[in-house]
C-alpha cells in the first residue's frame, strides 16, 4: 500500500484540540499536525530503505485512528488513513510484526467456531480464576487479555448461544440483513435481536446473510490489510447472494469499516455494497409513530468515534433515545475518544487508560445510563465506571429502545 | 551541568523531549515560510515550574519560544533563533468561572472556545473569536492581541484581558493589571498583549466575560462584483449601524470553502459574499437587519438571505471560519497576509492587490473582516517549486506596500513575528523603532525571549 496523501494539509493546526493523545499529552507529535510532518519524514526514510526513526515511528503509532481529526479538518487531511497506511506498509517490509493480540483475533474472529470459543473465554473472564489468568496473558499483549482487560466491562453472558440466533426474520419492506459483528456477535446477545426488531417496526423485511465474516477493521487498523481483504470479500459475496438492498451495522466501528470497502478492494461489487451499509441509527425510524411515554431514566450518550467522526451519525441516536421516552444529559466532550480503539488497549495500555479515565470522569452524575454503539466502547466505558466504583450500566441504545418498546408491549 | 538534565530536574524527565525527529513537529507555526527544528520542547504543569524553566534557560543562556497552538500566522511561534520551545499546553486548566464579576481563571494553554463553553450556562460568553478559535490559546491570543469577526463591535483581545500573572526573563514572577481595571504607574499589562512573547510568558490570566446578546440576526448577501459589496460595507457603517461582525469572501475563496467540511450552497458565478450579523436588544436587531437588507438591495445584491435557524447561522460561520484551511483543496499552501485598510478605500486596494497576483501570476483569494478594513489575502502557491515561493513572498511584501500607501498598517491581527519584520520597520520611523527597541530590552536585555521576532 502507499502512502496516503496528507499534501492538501497546510498546517493550520485546527485540528489539535480534537485530537485525544494530543488532549492527553499536549505533545504535538502526537497529534494530527504534528504526524503528518512525522509521516513524511518517515515514507522518506522507507523510500530510501530505511525504517524510520523509532521514536518517530512509536508517535505515529500512538494514533488512536478515531478520525476526529479527519471530521474538522478543513482540507480533509486523512491523518488516521494515513497512519494505518503506514502501518500497513511496514508490517509488509517486515519492518514489524503484527501484534500477538491481531494474531490471535485472527483465529477467534472471522469463524463461527471461532467466536464461540472467543465467547467462553469472555465467560470465562468473568470467574476469579479465568480473570487471573487471562490478566498474565494480558501482560505479553493476547487477545486472550482483551477479554481480561475488559472482564471488569463485560455484561452478564448466559448460555452459549451466539446473538445472531436469537435473530426473527420476517417483516414488510425493503430487504436488510444485518451485520453482526465479532464481538456483538458473542457478548452482546440480545442487542442483534433487538436491533431485527426495531428495523422490522421500521417497516423492513429483515433477511439473513449467512456465511458473513468479520469487518477486518481490527486489522486493517493494526496493518494487516491482507486478512482484511479475504474477509471483506466474503462479506461483499454474503450480503450480495442474501439480496440485501441494505446492510445494517449495529457496531460502529464494523459499520466505518464495511462503508469502506470500496477503498480496501478497489472493484465495482465492493463499491456497490459499501453505497448499501448504514448504522442503524439510520435505517430505525418510527415515522408518525407518537414518541413512548416518558420514562424516568435519564441516558448519556457517548459518541462512538468510528459512528461520529468517520460516519457523522450523533443526532440519530440521540433523537432515537429520547422518542423512546427517556431524557437525555448531554455529556462534555461525548466525542472524545473512550480509549478503546479495536486493539488499542492493548498495543497501548497506559494511552487507552488516560483516555478511560477522563471519560468516566466527565459523565455528568445526572445520568443514569450510558448509551453507545459499539462494542469496544460498551466495554471500556463500562470497565472504566467499575474501575471509578460507579454504578452507572452502559448499554447499547437498540436495547435501550427495544426496553422502551417492550414496556409498551410493541415488541 | 547540562541543559536538559537542568530541565528534566524542574519538570520531570517526561516532560522534556529532546529526539531530534519528533522536534520536527515543533519547527513550525501555522506560518510555514520558516522553519527551524529547536533544541528541546519542554513541558511545564504549573507556573512554578514556567519560572523554574526559565531560570534554567537564562543560566545557560540559551533562547526560549513560548507556545500555545501554534496557530500563528506570523511565525511567532517558530523558534527561528534555535533554543527551547516552552509548551504551554499541559497548563489547559479553567481555575474558575465567576458569573457574577463576569470574570474567568484560566491558565494559558485554554483553548479560546473552551472559555466560551464553559462560561454559557452562566449565560456569559468570551468575545474575541479568531477564526482559528476552535484551537489558539488565550496565552497566545494575548501573545497575538487576537481579533477576529465579532472584534468588530465587541473589541480585541487587548479589551478583554483584564490581569495576568507573568514570568519575566530572569525567572522572577509578578502580577499585573487588576480585576477593577485601574493600574498604579504605566500598564505593563497592555505592553504584555501583543508583544508575542517577547517580553514575558503569561501563565495565568483573568478574563472579562459578557453576557450573551439578547438576540442577533445574521445575514448573507451574495453580490455580482467585490465592489458592490464594498459599497454595501460602505453603507452600513455609514447608516450608523454597528454590526457584531461583517465578513467578506471572494470568488476564490468561496469556491475553496464551498469544497470543505460546511457547505452553504452559494451560487456558482458570485463576485462576492457578506456575512452581516447584528445583535443586541430584540427590537433593534430587527430594525438593523432590515436596514441591512435595504442598504444590500440598493447595491444590486443577487441574493439574500437571513439564517432562519441557530444551525443555520453557526454552518454559515464555520463555513467563513474555515476559510483558511480549506484553501489546501484548491492549492498545495497559500501564504495568509494581514493587512489594514481604510474601510473607505476597500474597492480600490482589492483591484491593486489583484494587480500585483497578476504581475507575479499567483492566484489570490480574498477572506477578510470588511467592517474594520483588515483584508486577508490568500497567496496560493506550490512550497515545492522555490522559485514560486520566493514570487510569493514577494507578492506578499508588496500587497503590504499597497495597504502603506493607501494609508493603512503592515498587520491587523496576526502579529508581526518573523514575517514581517522588515514591514514594520517600513511603517514605523527611526524614532518608533528605537522606543519599540528599548522597552525590548528593559524587560530582556539578554534577548532570551522569543529572539529573532518583531526586530530585524
Ligand atoms: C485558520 C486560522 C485562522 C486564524 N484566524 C485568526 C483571526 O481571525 N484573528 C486573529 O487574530 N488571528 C487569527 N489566526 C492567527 C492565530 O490563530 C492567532 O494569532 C492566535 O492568537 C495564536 O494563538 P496560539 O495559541 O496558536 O499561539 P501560538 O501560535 O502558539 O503563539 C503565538 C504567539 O504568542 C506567544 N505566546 C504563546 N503563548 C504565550 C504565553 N503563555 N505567554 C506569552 N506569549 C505566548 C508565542 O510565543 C507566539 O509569539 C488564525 C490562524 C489560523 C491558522
Ligand atoms: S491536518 Fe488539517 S486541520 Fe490539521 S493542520 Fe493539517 S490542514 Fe490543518
Ligand atoms: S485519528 Fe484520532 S488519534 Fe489519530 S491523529 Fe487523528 S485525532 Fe489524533
Amino acid at each position: 500500500m502507499g502512502p496516503v496523501d496528507t499534501s492538501a494539509c497546510v498546517h493550520c493546526g485546527l485540528c489539535l484540540p480534537s485530537c485525544p493523545t494530543y488532549l492527553v499529552t499536549g505533545d504535538e507529535s502526537e497529534s494530527p499536525r504534528g504526524r503528518v510532518v512525522l509521516l513524511n519524514q518517515l515514507w522518506s526514510a522507507l523510500d530510501a530503505g530505511g525504517s524510520g526513526d523509532p521514536s518517530a515511528v512509536r508517535a505515529v503509532d500512538s494514533c488512536l485512528d478515531c478520525r476526529a481529526c479527519e471530521e474538522v479538518c478543513p482540507a480533509h487531511v486523512p491523518v488516521g488513513h494515513a497512519v494505518e497506511a503506514f502501518r500497513a506498509r511496514t508490517v509488509q517490509a517486515g519492518h514489524r510484526r503484527l501484534p500477538l493480540s491481531a494474531r490471535q483475533a485472527a483465529r477467534y474472529f472471522g469463524t463461527e467456531r471461532g467466536l464461540r470459543r472467543f465467547q467462553r473465554l469472555a465467560g470465562w473472564s468473568q470467574r476469579p480464576s479465568g480473570r487471573a489468568a487471562l490478566r498474565a496473558s494480558a501482560r505479553v499483549g493476547g487477545t486472550l487479555g482483551a477479554a481480561a482487560l475488559l472482564g471488569a466491562g463485560l455484561p452478564n453472558m448466559e448460555g452459549s448461544r451466539l446473538a445472531h440466533e436469537g435473530v426473527r426474520f420476517g417483516g414488510e419492506g425493503p430487504r436488510v440483513a444485518l451485520f453482526y459483528g465479532c464481538v456483538m456477535d458473542s457478548v452482546y446477545q440480545a442487542t442483534a435481536a433487538h436491533a431485527a426488531d426495531l428495523l422490522r417496526l421500521s417497516g423492513y423485511r429483515v433477511v439473513a446473510a449467512p456465511g458473513q465474516a468479520c469487518c477486518g477493521a481490527l486489522h486493517t487498523h493494526v496493518g494487516d490489510t491482507g486478512q482484511a481483504r479475504a474477509w471483506a470479500r466474503r462479506n461483499v459475496s454474503s450480503f450480495e447472494a442474501a439480496g440485501a438492498e441494505w446492510v445494517a451495522a449495529t457496531a460502529a466501528g464494523c459499520g466505518a469499516a464495511l462503508k469502506e470497502y470500496g477503498h480496501l478492494l478497489e472493484d465495482d461489487a465492493a463499491r456497490q455494497f459499501q453505497a448499501t451499509v448504514r448504522d442503524a441509527a439510520e435505517l430505525v425510524r418510527f415515522g408518525q409513530r407518537p414518541p413512548l411515554p416518558s420514562r424516568s431514566q435519564v441516558v448519556a450518550v457517548h459518541d462512538a468515534c468510528h459512528l461520529a467522526h468517520a460516519q457523522g451519525i450523533r443526532q440519530e441516536v440521540r433523537d432515537l433515545v429520547r422518542w423512546a421516552g427517556y431524557t437525555l444529559v448531554e455529556w462534555p466532550d461525548a466525542d472524545v475518544c473512550c480509549g478503546s480503539a479495536g486493539l488499542y488497549n492493548l498495543t497501548h495500555p497506559t494511552m487507552a487508560e488516560a483516555l478511560q479515565q477522563r471519560k468516566v470522569a466527565s459523565l455528568p452524575v445526572a445520568a443514569d445510563v450510558v448509551a453507545t454503539s459499539n462494542p469496544g466502547c460498551l466495554l471500556q466505558i463500562q470497565a472504566g465506571l467499575r474501575r471509578a466504583g460507579r454504578p452507572t450500566p452502559v448499554a447499547h441504545w437498540v436495547d435501550l429502545v427495544w426496553e422502551a418498546l417492550q414496556d409498551e408491549g410493541l415488541v | 551541568m547540562g541543559l536538559l538534565s537542568d530541565l528534566r530536574r524542574v519538570v520531570g524527565p517526561g516532560a522534556v523531549r529532546a529526539d531530534a525527529a519528533l522536534l520536527d513537529a515543533y519547527a513550525q507555526d501555522a506560518y510555514t515560510l520558516a522553519a527551524v527544528r529547536p533544541l528541546a520542547v519542554v513541558w511545564p504543569g504549573r507556573a512554578d515550574e514556567v519560572a523554574a524553566v526559565v531560570r534554567v534557560l537564562a543560566h545557560h543562556g540559551v533562547p526560549l519560544v513560548a507556545r500555545g497552538g501554534g496557530t500563528s500566522l506570523s511565525g511567532g511561534a517558530t523558534p527561528v533563533a534555535g533554543g527551547v520551545v516552552v509548551h504551554l499546553s499541559r497548563l489547559n486548566r479553567i481555575l474558575q468561572v465567576d458569573p457574577v464579576a463576569g470574570v474567568a481563571e484560566v491558565e494559558p494553554g485554554v483553548v479560546n472556545t473552551w472559555v466560551s463553553r464553559a462560561a454559557a450556562a452562566a449565560g456569559l460568553t468570551y468575545r474575541p473569536d479568531p477564526s482559528s478559535q476552535q484551537a489558539c490559546t488565550i496565552g497566545g491570543n494575548i501573545g497575538e492581541n487576537a481579533g477576529g469577526p465579532h472584534c468588530l463591535r465587541y473589541g480585541v483581545t487587548l479589551n478583554h484581558i483584564l490581569m495576568a500573572d507573568v514570568v519575566w526573563a530572569d525567572g522572577r514572577q509578578s502580577r499585573v493589571g487588576s480585576l477593577s481595571g485601574e493600574v498604579e504607574g504605566l500598564d505593563a499589562l497592555s505592553l504584555l498583549v501583543g508583544s508575542e512573547g517577547t517580553l514575558g510568558l503569561i501563565t495565568r490570566a483573568w478574563v472579562r466575560l459578557e453576557p450573551m446578546a439578547e438576540a442577533s440576526a445574521t445575514v448573507l448577501a451574495v453580490f455580482g462584483t467585490v465592489d458592490e459589496a464594498s459599497e454595501t460595507v460602505s453603507g452600513v457603517i455609514a447608516a450608523g449601524i454597528v454590526p457584531a461582525a461583517l465578513e467578506m469572501m471572494d470568488r476564490l475563496a468561496v469556491s475553496a470553502v464551498e469544497r470543505g467540511q460546511y457547505r452553504v450552497g452559494y451560487p456558482a458565478d458570485l463576485g462576492a459574499v457578506l456575512l452581516v450579523e447584528v445583535d443586541g436588544l430584540a427590537e433593534q436587531v430587527e430594525e438593523d437587519a432590515a436596514r441591512v437588507q435595504a442598504i444590500a438591495a440598493q447595491h444590486g445584491v443577487t441574493h439574500i438571505q437571513r439564517a432562519a435557524s441557530e444551525a443555520e447561522r453557526t454552518l454559515w460561520w464555520a463555513n467563513r471560519k474555515t476559510a483558511f484551511g480549506a484553501m489546501g483543496l484548491i492549492s498545495r499552501n497559500y501564504y495568509v497576509q494581514d493587512g489594514v485598510i481604510p474601510r473607505s478605500r476597500l474597492p480600490e486596494a482589492l483591484r491593486a492587490i489583484e494587480e500585483v497576483g497578476r504581475r507575479h501570476t499567483i492566484r489570490i483569494a480574498n477572506v477578510f473582516h470588511a467592517g474594520d478594513g483588515n483584508l486577508h489575502p490568500l497567496l496560493l502557491y506550490d512550497g515545492r517549486d522555490a522559485a514560486h515561493v520566493e514570487r510569493v513572498q514577494e507578492a506578499g511584501h508588496e500587497v503590504l506596500d499597497v495597504c502603506l500607501r493607501l494609508g493603512g498598517t503592515v498587520t491587523g491581527e496576526h502579529g508581526i513575528g518573523v514575517e514581517k519584520r522588515a514591514d514594520l520597520a517600513r511603517q514605523l520611523t527611526a524614532q518608533e523603532m528605537a522606543f519599540h527597541r528599548a522597552v525590548k530590552d528593559a524587560f530582556d536585555p539578554r534577548a532570551l525571549l522569543n529572539p529573532g521576532k518583531i526586530f530585524l
